[in-house]
């Protein structure tokens, strides 16, 4: 999803004095792209729902600090993923799983030729988030590593084995890869 | 025949690839359908269709808004009567050596003060529309008042190194800036016929 939202300045500047209207204004420019990357980030909508909600009331909260640098959209962009990425971390905690780790799932297997909505399901949290912030959002591997604060060769390695598995889902290309 | 690994076909497609990959793959008819299905993997991600919220969350978002604007301007009166206190304070020093001049022109400055506060109060500031403009303009003359309102607490707070005329002045700072407040919001007032 290519988000190309322009928001006019004055709008800006009457949400950073806290004028309600403003705010609800880019709140309703801005929720479907922000509940679209949380919750192609994150498996469950309700998470989706709830980051949604953090990265607005961040926002609300911070505003008058963002001076015009970059796009708005960047801008808040970059909060909704820092707080999926924080879910997904907390998740993992929760769990006691290493971040990043394959998880078998019922009824998946190689080859199965699911859709690519269903393939990326498939995915674990991690490698979805890379996944989407760097091939759709078009975070570079550097951002995504500060993002996650991992190092830049995990986010390369995650890339990679999230389109190997893409691939093997989609049976596809049965011939190549060593 | 060796052919490209994941990492190779990844590396092509962001211009990164070793020499190795990049001339294996314009001989190897396999690797080129493998890099071809990464780049459309990529368009049809690019491509899904936008998922949208369940619900309305913007009640909750507004919810909040509502609280941290009334947190603001607790914080803004709060610097305004600890700013009033310190005042007070610093008047029932004798040997504060304020002048009768000085005392007077302060006590005005403190009773203008508190005067279009209150008037500030008539205009229902939370429930305003603002234009832009008029919104960055309220914000301003706020925040500058907030600094002078810490600048009293502070003086108050060092009463021995106080000096008198600089406390006046601070007041009639202070003063000036509600009245320029008064003015921009009883301008929208009027505009708008409320």
């Amino acid at each position: 999803m290519t988000v190309a939202l322009a928001v006019p300045d004055v709008l800006v500047a009457r949400a950073q004095a806290g004028d309600e209207a403003a705010l609800e204004a880019l709140f309703r420019a801005f929720e479907t792209p922000v509940y679209n990357l949380a919750r192609r980030m994150l498996r469950n909508a309700e998470d989706a729902e709830d980051v949604l909600q953090e990265t607005f009331l961040e926002v609300v909260k911070s505003i008058r600090d963002y001076r015009g640098e970059g796009y708005l959209w960047g801008w808040i962009r970059r909060i909704a993923a820092t707080k999926a990425l924080m879910r997904i971390r907390r998740d993992h905690i929760r769990a006691t799983e290493p971040l990043g780790e394959e998880h078998g799932k019922p009824g998946m297997h190689v080859g199965a030729n699911l859709d690519l909505e269903r393939a990326f399901e498939h995915l674990t949290d991690t490698s979805r988030a890379v996944v989407w912030l760097h091939d759709v959002e078009g975070y570079t591997h550097e951002e995504i590593s500060e993002l996650m604060g991992k190092s830049v060769s995990f986010s390369k390695s995650q890339l990679a084995r999230a389109h190997a598995r893409l691939r093997g889902l989609l049976g596809e290309g049965e011939g190549a890869q060593a | 025949m060796m052919h490209c690994t994941m990492d190779d076909l990844l590396a092509l497609r962001a211009g990164e690839a070793s020499v190795w990959a990049r001339r294996h793959v314009e001989d190897c008819a396999v690797c080129r359908a493998e890099l071809d299905g990464l780049y459309q993997r990529v368009a049809q991600l690019k491509a899904l269709p936008a998922l949208r919220p369940p619900r309305d969350r913007w009640s909750v978002v507004r919810d909040a808004v509502r609280v941290e604007r009334v947190r603001r301007r607790r914080t803004w009166g709060g610097w305004t009567l600890a700013a009033a206190a310190a005042l007070a304070g610093v008047l029932l020093v004798p040997q504060f050596g304020t002048s009768g001049k000085l005392y007077a022109e302060l006590s005005q400055a403190k009773e203008q003060s508190a005067t279009l506060e209150d008037q500030l109060q008539n205009y229902d500031v939370d429930g305003r529309v603002l234009t832009g403009r008029t919104a960055a303009r309220v914000a301003d003359l706020e925040d500058r008042i907030a600094v002078i309102d810490g600048d009293l607490s502070r003086q108050g707070v060092a009463t021995a190194q106080a000096q008198d005329a600089e406390l006046v002045k601070l007041w009639q700072q202070r003063v000036d800036l509600m009245r320029q407040l008064v003015n921009v919001r009883s301008t929208r007032a009027r505009y708008v016929g409320l």
